[in-house]
């Protein structure tokens, strides 16, 4: 057993972390104040090669594996959660399912492109109808010759903005479901029936696009059928199980984050005549969180190596997920008891990391679905089956 | 043409505290970076590279544990880099370094041009490019901000009193650079995972040679000695200047004034 990251993870993650101090932290508030989403900052992490981290070379990639893009989800955490927002929709999950279900020609076409940052990928899943129940999709694909007639739409769709290519779940057998009649289509935005209908106004994660999608007699090319013709839900479960792993990454970089800065603060504020750090509240704040944060770093380094050789890491991407979150929210709300009122004021950046760690409890399957995942995993175990 | 550009490491400030009172440096995070000013020379070298084409050859500044640095390099843009195994000495040593680089240099069949920062971080030496130059006989620009080359000659912009001159020089010659003088890039990501994994092309870039095979033992034999060492005193404190926006004008102004080389 060795838990040490190997040299080319640590040069990784050297360059990935000088590269977000000096070109993302400076801006991540005026991200967040100004609404702006950071293509300028995905531009640059494309030149570098860091949006093809854990993609083949052959394909535009660096090769870095699923413990580089941990480490990236982590150093980009860290600085800025909209920048690992952005990030993880588009490696994470939108890119992904073509890394693991295309064909060598979608991915020459589509995932070389968007592993240089050329452009930007996003993942259709969610419907008003089909949020945690995701198999109940209602977005329509009819054969038509050579294409496919897409109609429908989609929201709560990150990156859906500004994304150039969207990998979308739609139902090509309605009397199938889940099982046999969902397709994974890869759409190019600029195909005529596109429309991004609204982009929506949240509280946290403002520097990115949460965008609605409508499809209006969308033509799609039989040749971006992403894997088999019904058997796009697996496409699509497989991609969430990547990208619930590296969201846990993007939560321990952003919960060290707000341990160093509980800890200055801890040393600088005096009251009672001494540093917040002499207080036993405090030290036991400080202590709780530091311990879930390394549990939170093991369990994260651990299902990466799982996915590096090749291990099932299912249930355990779904631990990831769930307690990363979980910790990032608890690690956040304890850094602002120690902060006191200043803490939730915007000269601090806890207030934004409050509203930011918010969505990582909900989005890419909610912790409630992360428990379902997890129990049902457990149960089958012992040959029960249970259905959400 | 080929650019030789001398690179070495410093302790990650942003790991360590320094504590002038205890007299003692407490290394929280043993990371290294590449020294800013070397790192400066680099993306001169890179330019010079770019603008005029040329091979970029990286050499270590010091004996190094490990050849991280020069793995930066290539994985920047270095066309090829030797690791200069040797004895790490306790203190940074110019005058033996620059009679191995020589020796590097003539075996790398010599060089039209070498950069190299003008002072490090940690130590703020600056010797290490006068003392080559000197020693090849060349032109040497020192501390330059930006350097081009045309007609066979570098041309520079350095810092002069109060203002910046145009100098240039024939080639072959020495720059070197200023901390922060370039804005330097980033490395390459994919060749910084081929270039630590040992794999493609650039994974033959780097070599190793000893310094025992460069030079003779005696040219090894450090020239500096480690006595102590003591940390400069307490800076003063400023002056808080109080009265009215006038008064603290005319304040600062005489304080201004007063500091003004007559």
């Amino acid at each position: 057993m060795d838990f040490t990251f190997s040299p080319e993870h640590q040069a990784l993650r050297r360059m990935i972390r000088e590269f977000a101090e000096t070109e993302i932290a400076p801006v991540a508030a005026e991200l967040d104040r100004e609404h702006k989403v950071p293509r300028d900052i995905m531009r640059k992490l494309g030149e570098i090669g860091l949006l093809g981290v854990c993609f083949p070379q052959e394909y535009g990639g660096m090769g870095a594996g699923e413990t580089g893009y941990c480490i990236l989800m982590e150093e980009l955490g860290r600085v800025c959660a909209n920048t690992a927002v952005n990030v993880g929709a588009h490696i994470g999950i939108g890119a992904m399912c073509i890394h693991l279900d295309g064909t060598p020609e979608q991915k020459r076409k589509y995932l070389t492109p968007l592993a240089r940052g050329e452009k930007i990928a996003a993942f259709g899943l969610t419907e008003s109808n089909a949020g945690s129940d995701a198999a109940n999709v209602r977005t329509r694909a009819v054969r038509e010759g050579d294409s496919w007639i897409l109609d429908g739409g989609k929201v709560f769709i990150t990156n859906g903005g500004y994304a150039d290519i969207i990998t979308v779940l739609a139902v090509t057998d309605p009397a199938l479901g889940a099982r046999g009649g969902i397709t994974a289509f890869i759409v190019e935005t600029d195909s005529p029936g596109f429309k991004v209908a609204r982009e929506e106004d949240k509280m946290g994660i403002r520097g990115s696009s949460t965008a609605e999608l409508v499809f209006e007699e969308l033509r799609v090319p039989h040749e971006n059928v992403l894997g088999k013709v019904g058997e796009g839900f697996v496409t699509f479960m497989k991609s969430l199980d990547m990208g619930r792993l590296t969201l846990g990454a993007a939560c321990l970089g952003g919960a060290q984050k707000v341990l160093e800065q509980a800890v200055y603060w801890a040393k600088t504020r005096v009251q009672f005549g001494e540093a917040l750090a002499h207080k036993q509240a405090v030290q036991w704040m400080i202590a709780n969180m530091a311990t879930e944060i390394e549990a939170l770093r093991s369990l994260v380094y651990r299902v990466a190596w799982l996915v590096d050789t090749g291990q099932p890491f299912t249930q355990l991407a779904a631990m990831c997920k769930l307690y990363g979150s979980e910790v990032l929210s608890r690690a956040v709300d304890m850094a602002i008891q120690i902060h006191g009122g200043l803490g939730i004021t915007r000269d601090f950046p806890l207030e934004r990391a409050f509203r930011d760690a918010r969505i990582n409890e909900i989005f890419e399957g909610t912790n409630e679905v992360q428990r379902i995942v997890i129990a049902s995993n457990i149960f089958r175990e012992f040959g029960v089956r249970i259905r959400p | 043409m080929r650019i030789i550009v001398i690179l070495g490491r410093v302790l990650d400030p942003r790991g360590i505290v320094v504590n002038p009172r205890a007299g003692r440096i407490f290394v929280n995070r043993e990371e290294y970076i590449l020294q800013p000013a070397d790192r400066c020379a680099l993306e001169a070298a890179l330019q010079i590279k770019e603008a005029v084409g040329a091979e970029v050859v990286a050499l270590p500044r010091a004996f190094l544990p490990d050849d991280d640095v020069l793995r930066q390099a290539l994985a920047t843009g270095a066309d090829r880099a030797v690791y200069i195994a040797g004895k790490p000495s306790a203190l940074p040593d110019d005058g033996v370094m620059a009679r191995v680089l020589l020796a590097a240099i003539e075996r790398l069949g010599g060089a039209d041009l070498i950069l190299t920062g003008a002072t490090t971080l940690d130590a703020g030496q600056g010797q290490l490019g006068p003392r080559l130059a000197e020693a090849l006989g060349w032109p040497q620009i020192v501390g330059a901000w930006t350097a081009e080359v045309a007609d066979g000659s570098v041309r520079a912009v350095r810092q002069d009193g109060g203002g910046y001159v145009w100098v240039e020089a024939p080639l072959p010659a020495v720059v070197t650079f200023v901390p922060g003088a370039l804005k330097p890039r980033y490395p390459d990501g994919r060749r910084l995972i081929n270039i630590y994994k040992g794999v493609g092309e650039i994974a033959a870039a780097l070599e190793r040679w000893e310094a025992k095979d460069l030079v003779t033992p005696e040219a090894l034999a450090p020239m500096l000695e480690r006595r102590g060492q003591e940390f400069p005193p307490e800076r003063e404190r400023g002056v808080r200047l109080t009265g009215s926006l006038e008064e603290i004008a005319r304040s600062a102004a005489d304080a201004l004034r007063a500091r003004l080389p007559r």
